[in-house]
């Protein structure tokens, strides 16, 4: 064999083979997994959880969702989505007692029964599936400091080939994770495979700012502020060079739109935040 | 009442064909005593998604095809359907369209294919309405070209339309007022202004030559006072039957007969005094 193992990707700006690009990326997320969260708050100041509260929104779940977070490492996502079931079922249950004024102190005890079994959540469950297991670790930590325990679930997968069953969750999210998979498609089309009739695909990921004013300052600011960062909070200049190349190399707006209705989506669009620094792609399986 | 003349198997067929281009489908276990298709989409199934052009649906073209082959409009069609069911228990939102998706097979994701305030739902309601309405008016029309039933007079004709096109709201009545308001955003005016206006101009035409009394247009702005009136008393009603409201409809018309002699009278009068003034105006000259 020839001396590449395989085909030819990038790694950020470098050219490597897409073992290769694995196994780095691999590495980084092992390297900044206990500092992610500092970081993501110093480099984008805060602004990333208002992003990903957009998506959660934007989600609108329902009691009763089933949600599978991939790459969703610490969590981020997953305890926004349990916050946003627990205050939807607490809405709910209100308009319930609501409608019941005049109620037995029997039927009261029961209905009380009746929703300890079913839990705050309305049985809404969400999976975070990510490949690389520091990531999780933090997550899980985080999760008991926070004291999130129900409808939560923390599974060792690979984007690319899920381990889970055909038809299996509602709402599949991958936020800031799709740009380290190494084949996009094949990403993509898991994620057709693991949803159910219906289901929804959203992904929140850097994107392609068009106004060229802005992305000249938002340039500047990658390359020069945030590498720094990296070293300064972390301790680890690379792993954030790899993170802002990473970003210039992803496929713009249009065309990962038209990459995820290759894999069978339907009604896809995205919408931009904060001109298209970062955009959320959203499809249907129908 | 559940409009499901098709039983929820067949929504995961229809996706099933509608995503069924890819040649790595698992779905054959879903393969059902009919049709199946795996035909390769033309140019992938953007034709059908972004022209909703051709439906050959239900109607029968293209035998076996069209009883699979569902556009998205139509699926969004029967998931809006199913939810007015559950809009009593949950009003005009998105959950009572996640519910309908659930009956259908679908997950509950998919009333992200709407707005979240569920004005898609309610303009479909009202448009509904409006069929089965102009599916009555004709139906009775036809008896009356038959010499199967009276034709009624034009105050009765007007009282029945609006009481029938009203009375569909009962079920939902509690929830109305929500609807209404909804309605009124600016977003939807121009839709639910058109719904509203095709209505009453579908009334008009059924009612028959007898409207020659009044020109089109105070003819339209009568019913739709009308019309709007009595929707907002009925909102207000809680006497048995809503017999209020059906009387407050009978007086309303009643007015608006009345005003149409008196307009006749005061122009009749109005000539009678032009040409009394002219023969005056004459006589003086003379």
């Amino acid at each position: 064999r020839g001396l590449a193992a395989g085909p030819e990707m990038h790694f950020g700006f470098q050219t490597v083979t897409e073992e290769e690009r694995r196994e780095k990326i691999y590495q980084v997320f092992e390297n900044v997994a206990k500092k992610y969260d500092v970081m993501n708050d110093s480099m984008t100041l805060g602004i990333h959880r208002v992003w990903k509260d957009i998506l959660v929104h934007k989600m609108n779940p329902c009691p009763g969702t089933l949600l599978l977070d991939v790459a969703g490492g610490t969590g981020d996502i997953a305890f926004r989505f349990i916050n946003y079931v627990r205050s939807v079922r607490q809405r709910q249950l209100q308009r319930k007692l609501k409608h019941h004024q005049n109620l037995s102190w029997q039927e009261i005890f029961e209905s009380y029964q009746n929703d300890k079994f079913n839990n705050s959540l309305g049985d809404s469950q969400v999976v975070v599936c990510d490949i690389n297991r520091e990531m999780l670790k933090v997550g899980k930590q985080k999760a008991q400091h926070l004291g999130y325990s129900e409808g939560l679930s923390w599974v060792l997968g690979n984007a690319e080939e899920l381990p889970f069953d055909d038809d299996k969750f509602d709402v599949y999210t991958i936020a800031f994770g799709i740009r380290n998979v190494t084949r996009i498609d094949l990403a993509l089309q898991e994620a057709y495979r693991v949803l159910k009739p219906g289901g929804r695909f959203l992904c929140l990921e850097f994107s392609h700012v068009s106004n060229p004013l802005l992305s000249r300052l938002y340039d500047l600011y990658s390359f020069q502020v945030i590498p720094v960062l990296g070293e300064v909070i972390a301790g680890d200049w690379r792993s954030y060079q790899y993170l802002v190349e990473s970003i210039r190399q992803f496929p713009p707006q249009e065309e990962l739109k038209a990459m995820i209705e290759d894999a069978g989506f339907f009604r896809v669009d995205y919408e931009n935040l904060n001109f298209g620094i970062v955009a959320i792609h959203s499809g249907f399986k129908l | 009442v559940r409009c499901q003349q098709y039983p929820p198997l067949r929504a995961l067929q229809a996706s099933a064909v509608l995503s069924g281009a890819s040649d790595e489908h698992k779905k054959d276990s879903w393969a059902s005593s009919s049709q199946q298709h795996f035909e390769s989409p033309p140019a992938g199934h953007q034709p059908e998604e972004k022209s909703q052009g051709p439906h050959p649906s239900y109607t029968g073209q293209g035998g076996q095809e069209s009883e699979d082959y569902e556009s998205e409009e139509q699926l969004q069609h029967r998931i809006l359907t199913a939810a007015l069911e559950f809009v009593p228990e949950h009003g005009w939102t998105a959950e009572a369209i996640a519910e309908g998706a659930k009956t259908l097979g679908l997950s509950v994701a998919a009333a992200g294919l709407f707005h979240s305030d569920g004005s898609e739902l309610i303009l479909h309601f009202v448009s509904e309405c409006n069929s089965k309405l102009s599916e009555l008016l004709k139906k009775e029309q036809k008896l009356v070209q038959l010499g199967e039933a009276e034709k009624k007079p034009i105050d009765e004709f007007l009282r029945d339309a609006v009481e029938t096109r009203l009375r569909m709201l009962i079920p939902y009545i509690e929830k109305w007022p929500q609807a209404l308001s909804v309605l009124l955003l600016p977003r939807n005016i121009p839709s639910s202004l058109s719904l509203l206006t095709s209505m009453i101009d579908d009334i008009w035409h059924y009612a028959g030559d007898q409207s020659t009394d009044f020109n089109w247009y105070t003819r339209r702005a009568v019913l739709t006072a009308i019309y709007n009136t009595t929707e907002l008393v009925m909102m207000q009603d809680s006497s048995p039957g809503f017999e209020d409201t059906w009387r407050f409809l009978e007086n309303r018309v009643a007015d608006a007969m009345t005003m149409s002699n008196t307009a006749t009278q005061v122009q009749s009068t109005g000539e009678a005094v032009v040409q009394g003034l002219m023969g005056a105006a004459v006589t003086v000259s003379n």
